[in-house]
């Protein structure tokens, strides 16, 4: 009953579009964030994914025991590292947490806490935070709504921190190849040469009859969804739109040079694309194997090539959203799964610190302009209230206009909260963000 | 010819027992009053009766309210609606009559001048039960209510009466806890207690109004209250509850009346159902009323849970049979699965449908038993074959196939985890864990020892590398809980924090077994790996841990679900001394035989197959207990159970349904499609295609050419984006399969590789077959027999070959056919 629901939705929506003679889908995704922002409602989330956990004191949180000086931004009394210049120009969009406090200090538990709000136990798979968002809110165009882009290759299993887990395969993240490798082409999006349309059509007529006698003898609630997915995978792969969407030849050199031409950048940069295009839940890694993981060489790591390409593409990202009006209905998150040491260890590098770790967001009706907790001097420890992942979901659901304080009911009987914080209790949105 | 003619035949059989000719009206064979024989001890102890009738069509019916029933001695009982009460020492008969028919019982009343003493456990725990104050939605729920917390069921009367009469504080984990709550009942002015005043609504109450103020339970709480609010004596604890009867099965519109006996553990029973809730898990197919009686609606199967204050929840099902009721006609069978299957769907008035095709039966058990389609060659000579026993001999030609130890490989694979992540990326490790399993499954190595040389693994070969797991998963208590789960199919798991809120598991009884993985010990000398219970006290894979008891932070020793500490002679050893009991456990043979069930019918007999629990009763309790007992009997013989399932004929039936059975989804009367999984789907193209998976197509892993994903010992080592939509697990988690379909699915299906390019490759099938002389009608029924393991009907044929030929390539219509077969239904799901 949940699945004909979702299917109503996006139905409905789809009537809505057509009867919008001449309005093309972004122009009406556009229309439809304005009135949603006067609610103050985020209709899209882009989750730059900082993979491997980077150094709090080395960017948002500038201490001391930090190699870089900190800088002044456009909004006074805020300072950030040296490294993230063009960031500083954008603060009044963004709100800075540095108040993180989270349990897990290796990478695969770390990321799955800070995705589903619990350690991943063997009994069942937690529902991640995109999962959640896409279930209460469901797509928002014909695009899939929810994408994960880029796969890593040689570390799938970090790939559950963003599945669905009990909620079904029908809420997992479409994966995508990386967008910054040359060629780059999301698989079963496109139809090969060797089958155009005619061709296509040609098999689904076939498989009618084929499919003849056996849907005589049942028909059954599965087999409707098959249908279901069978005709929404057509129209994704007929649609000129949907292929576009994930086409980053369509976009001037320059826009690609202003994002980045590395990993992240272009990420990021298809991740606007797919959120202009109706995408509800976009995570941008970026980055393969754990590159903010600097046990060794942090500075130089950092200083050079980490840091200035976030400063990088999320500035222009904030830039762009604000340009084409999508800031207000897209919301935007930059963290990892936690900070770095304090301290430097003796191959130069930070190691893992869950205790006490900074993110930024903005975007989606999130205040901007602010800092939410402290640290300490050297930023070890949090001074004041801590904030959870629970807390963050909470802000994050809210910011949606979903009902944090829901819980699903998982297959074994035990009742999971969406935004679960610390010894099981829902988490709270932070003050004064949305 | 002689096919139609058969077909034929069997359509015109089938139409005889489809046609829902009605029976004759059932004849009243006898009556019996129920319980057989009852003694009440106490002042006005009572028992509810039952009078039953045993009927012609093979059901028992109540006939409690329409019969006569008379005390022979007025003095001795009284009969008070349907209740017998004991008013005078001595004995006496309760006679019943009904049509002419009687039946008659012994009551015995001793001790019925003595006043049954208070007990706070069952008089006062018994209104909180039975009214659902402490059901776990309500105040019984982990956290309490509104400030206010019962225990579950009445389980913890001790607990029950602090937080009444005291006020409490609850936490569940290290939380400062809040302020505590005040007490539910004010001594000084017993009315205004919180105990009166919430549920009759005088102050805003979540739960609503429970009862009204001239209501005998108020009526109690006051006079209680009034009373000191005592404790009264301890209760003896309940050993058992008997409901009667256990699996009723109704008529439509039919209703029964349920009995609860509770039996303590002093001898004594008594009628419970004073003290009980009741509860229908489907209401539109029955309802229940609170004082037990069962009102049937439409046909169908329903649990009904029942609360008994201080006694875990106990489930029983009902079953409405359908209407009206056939008449219905002799069913073959072939061995106890048919017998027990068959029984029950009699009493149901649901015919099963008729015995499959030897086509559904081919690809189905092939599937089932091998995990692999067969070759069109063997399809064509078992369609053929006109040996009666052809089913018996493919059987056993499957089972010892190399094949078969492939499949079940895989499945334990699956259910073992093997998986490179999971053994903490270490690929020796996988290799070894997988190697130890097929060795075991080629040797068909009894079940016990394999579940024993797995939980109790020493050393550092074969079943010891399940220990070699990633950090996430090496705690104690998770490594119990598994175990547990996988080879007694109960979830402990929620014990793990707290009481468990559905069973009677409590926090101790899990930390006592969780103690049997405190001294694991893992050794490492940079290369290799070794794993010891640590001789010398506590150990730990890695640092060394004490097992203490999250909330008490005490010490926990060793200690058995049932309670016996483990001997302190044995604490050496306790992992085997726990493999030992476990696998002795009944709930070993019965769990598996569940597990293994679920692999043939898509589900077990108790699902979900590792939930077995009171309150998830089986669909069919005799037949569980009956293959349990048959495994157990048997050196728990996989093979030998896989056979007994399949050589019956409830496994080989159709999966066509007929008028009786069209929604019947609990009774196993005819086959239920499933679909395949993702690695056995695969192979399956990749037969049908005639290609296999090249090395190259696998990124940075070992595979050989000619790997078949049910092959593959680290499945995370190799990406496809095939078996990444179609939901192939990662192992990390209990095995829960996500299938169903999805986006990814289609999409994959109408633009993925392995739709489009394997198919046309060359060398594969369709390019070999085209390259033939074969005619298109030969092409048509191989790719049939291949993908579908049947022949093409004429019609399909003959549509299929007129729409070849008016194609402008011939190459390209059979690609879109061969396209159309493995997209279709038929293909991607067993059925």
């Amino acid at each position: 009953m949940k699945q004909l629901e979702c299917g109503r939705r996006y139905f409905l929506r789809a009537g809505a579009l057509g009867s919008l003679v001449g309005v093309s889908l972004p122009e009406f995704l556009r229309l439809q964030s304005v009135m949603a922002a006067g609610k103050s409602k985020a209709q899209s989330c882009i989750l730059m994914w900082l993979k491997g956990g980077p150094s709090h004191v080395d960017t948002w949180d500038p201490k001391p025991n930090s190699s870089f000086k900190p800088i002044s931004t456009n909004v006074a009394g805020i300072q950030i590292s040296s490294l993230l210049p063009r960031v500083a120009k954008h603060m009044d969009k963004l709100a800075l947490v540095r108040s993180m406090h989270t349990l897990e200090q290796d990478h695969s538990a770390a990321t799955y806490y800070a995705m589903t709000g619990h350690r991943p136990i063997p009994a069942m798979h937690f529902p991640s935070l995109g999962s959640i968002v896409t279930k209460e809110l469901g797509p928002r165009s014909g695009l899939p709504a929810y994408v994960l882009e880029p796969q890593w290759e040689r570390e799938r299993v970090y790939e559950d921190s963003f599945k669905a887990g009990f909620l079904g395969p029908e809420f997992n993240p479409m994966i995508t190849p990386d967008p910054s490798q040359p060629g780059f082409q999301v698989p079963d999006l496109s139809l090969p040469e060797s089958l155009p349309m005619e061709r296509l059509q040609d098999r689904r007529a076939l498989l009618q009859l084929v499919d003849r006698s056996f849907r005589q003898i049942e028909e059954s609630a599965e087999y409707a969804n098959m249908d279901r997915f069978s005709e929404q995978a057509l129209k994704m792969i007929l649609s000129p739109e949907v292929r576009k969407a994930f086409d980053l030849s369509q976009e001037p050199q320059k826009v690609k040079e202003s994002y980045g031409l590395h990993g992240l950048g272009q990420s990021v940069l298809l991740a606007r694309r797919l959120v202009e295009n109706g995408c509800r839940f976009v995570t941008a890694a970026g980055n393969q194997v754990n590159d903010w993981d600097t046990h060794v060489l942090n500075d130089k790591k950092h200083g050079e090539t980490l840091v200035p390409q976030l400063d990088q593409s999320f500035a222009y990202l904030l830039e762009d959203l604000e340009q084409r009006g999508l800031l207000e209905s897209t919301l935007v998150i930059a963290m990892g799964e936690f900070g770095r040491t304090p301290h430097h260890n003796a191959n130069g590098g930070r190691d893992h610190w869950p205790q006490c770790w900074s993110l930024a967001l903005g975007g989606g009706g999130i205040r901007g302009g602010q800092v939410i907790g402290a640290s300490d001097e050297r930023g070890a420890k949090v001074s004041g209230p801590v904030t959870s992942i629970g807390d963050l979901a909470a802000t994050i659901y809210k910011a949606f206009g979903i009902d944090w304080k829901k819980e699903y009911m998982s297959p074994i009987g035990r009742p999971v909260k969406i935004a679960n914080a610390f010894n099981d209790v829902t988490g709270e949105p932070i003050e004064g963000l949305v | 010819m002689k096919r139609r003619w058969q077909a034929g035949f069997l359509i015109l059989g089938a139409m005889a027992w489809n046609s829902g000719r009605a029976a004759a009206p059932a004849k009243l064979l006898s009556i019996r009053v129920v319980p057989e024989e009852v003694t009440l001890r106490g002042a006005q102890a009572s028992q509810r009766i039952l009078v039953l009738g045993k009927f012609s069509d093979g059901l028992e019916r109540d006939l409690t309210a329409e019969s006569r029933i008379t005390l022979a001695d007025a003095a001795t009982a009284g009969l008070e609606d349907g209740r017998v009460v004991a008013l005078a020492d001595g004995e006496t008969w309760l006679s019943a009559e009904f049509r002419g028919r009687a039946a008659k019982i012994r009551l015995r009343i001793e001790a019925s001048r003595q006043e049954r003493p208070f007990r706070f456990a069952r008089d006062i725990g018994g209104i909180f039960t039975r009214r659902g104050c402490n059901s776990s939605g309500c105040h019984g729920s982990v956290v309490g209510r509104g400030g206010f917390k019962l225990s579950s069921d009445a389980l913890d009367p001790q607990e029950d009466y602090r937080w009444v009469t005291e006020g409490g504080v609850y936490s569940v984990f290290s939380v400062a806890p809040k302020a505590p709550s005040p007490p539910r009942i004010n001594r000084k002015e017993p009315e205004q207690s919180l105990l009166l005043l919430k549920p009759t609504f005088g102050v805003p109450h979540g739960g609503g109004s429970l009862f009204s103020r001239g209501s005998t339970d108020y009526r109690t709480l006051l006079d209680w209250i009034r009373n000191g609010a005592p404790f009264g004596q301890e209760d003896a604890p309940i050993d058992r509850l008997d409901v009667f009867p256990k699996e009723p099965v109704l008529d439509r519109n039919g209703k029964q009346r349920l009995l609860v006996i509770a039996r303590r553990s002093n001898g004594g029973y008594e009628d419970a159902a004073g003290l009980a809730r009741f509860e229908s898990a489907d209401r539109e197919v029955a309802e229940v009323s609170a004082d037990g009686l069962i009102q049937a609606k439409k046909a169908g199967e329903t649990p009904i849970l029942i609360h008994v204050a201080g006694h875990a929840p106990v489930g029983i099902r009902v079953a409405i049979a359908a209407s009206p009721r056939v008449e219905y006609p002799e069913v073959a069978r072939n061995n106890l699965v048919d017998d027990h299957v068959f029984a029950r769907l009699r009493q149901l008035s649901i015919v099963p449908s008729v015995l499959s095709s030897d086509a559904e039966f081919l690809r189905r058990l092939c599937l089932d038993v091998t995990g692999t389609l067969p070759p069109p060659e063997r399809a064509r000579e078992f369609l053929a074959d006109r040996n009666p026993n052809k089913r018996r001999k493919l059987i056993e030609t499957l089972l010892d196939s190399p094949e078969y130890v492939d499949y079940w490989t895989f499945r334990f694979a699956d259910l073992f985890r093997v998986n490179l992540f999971v053994q903490n990326s270490i690929a020796k490790a996988s290799q070894t864990y997988w190697e130890w399993i097929r060795d075991s499954i080629a040797r068909n190595k009894p079940y016990d020892q394999m579940a024993r040389e797995r939980i109790a693994a020493q050393g550092y070969d074969g079943a010891v590398m399940h220990y070699q797991t990633v950090n996430e998963f090496r705690a104690a208590e998770d490594n119990m809980a598994e175990q547990v789960r996988v080879f007694l199919g109960r979830r402990l798991d929620c014990s793990q924090c707290h009481n468990h809120p559905y069973e009677a598991w409590s926090q101790n009884q899990f930390w006592g077994m969780a103690a049997f993985f405190g001294r694991l010990t893992r050794l490492w000398d940079q290369v290799d790996f070794v794993l010891i219970d640590y001789p010398g006290g506590h150990g730990e894979m890695g640092n060394g841990v004490r097992m203490t008891h999250p909330r008490t932070k005490e010490e926990v020793q060793p200690r058995f679900l049932d309670g016996t500490l483990l001997p302190e002679n044995q604490l050496r050893d306790p992992r085997m001394k726990l493999a030992e009991w476990m696998t002795a456990h009944p709930y070993f043979a019965e769990a598996t035989v569940n597990r293994m069930w679920g692999y043939f019918f898509g589900r077990g007999l108790v699902d979900p197959v590792d939930d077995i629990r009171l309150a998830n009763p089986p669909t069919h309790p005799a037949l569980l207990a009956s293959l349990a007992q048959d495994f157990r009997e048997h050196g728990h013989d996989l093979k030998r159970l896989i056979r007994t399932i399949v050589e019956s004929r409830t496994y080989q039936l159709s999966h066509t349904p007929n008028e009786t059975n069209k929604d019947d989804r609990l009774s196993y009367s005819r086959a239920f499609s499933r679909p395949l999984d993702a690695e056995v789907l695969w192979d399956a193209i990749n037969q049908f295609a005639g290609v296999e998976e090249d090395s190259e197509k696998w990124r940075g892993g070992r595979a050989s050419t000619r790997t078949r994903a049910i092959n593959l010992m680290t499945p995370d080592l190799f990406f496809s984006q095939f078996l990444h939509v179609y939901g192939q697990p990662n192992r990390l988690t209990v095995p829960q399969r996500e299938s169903g379909p999805s986006l990814g699915q289609a999409l994959h299906m109408l633009a993925g590789s392995t739709y489009t390019s394997k198919l046309s490759k060359e060398g594969g099938r369709v390019d070999r077959l085209l390259k033939s002389q074969a005619s298109d009608r030969q092409i048509i029924e191989e790719f049939y027999l291949a993908a579908l393991v049947r022949w093409p009907s004429a019609d399909e044929r003959d549509t299929l070959q007129s729409w070849i030929g008016r194609r402008p390539s011939r190459r390209q219509a059979f690609e879109d056919l061969a396209w159309s077969l493995i997209s279709s239904r038929e293909f991607v799901y067993n059925h």
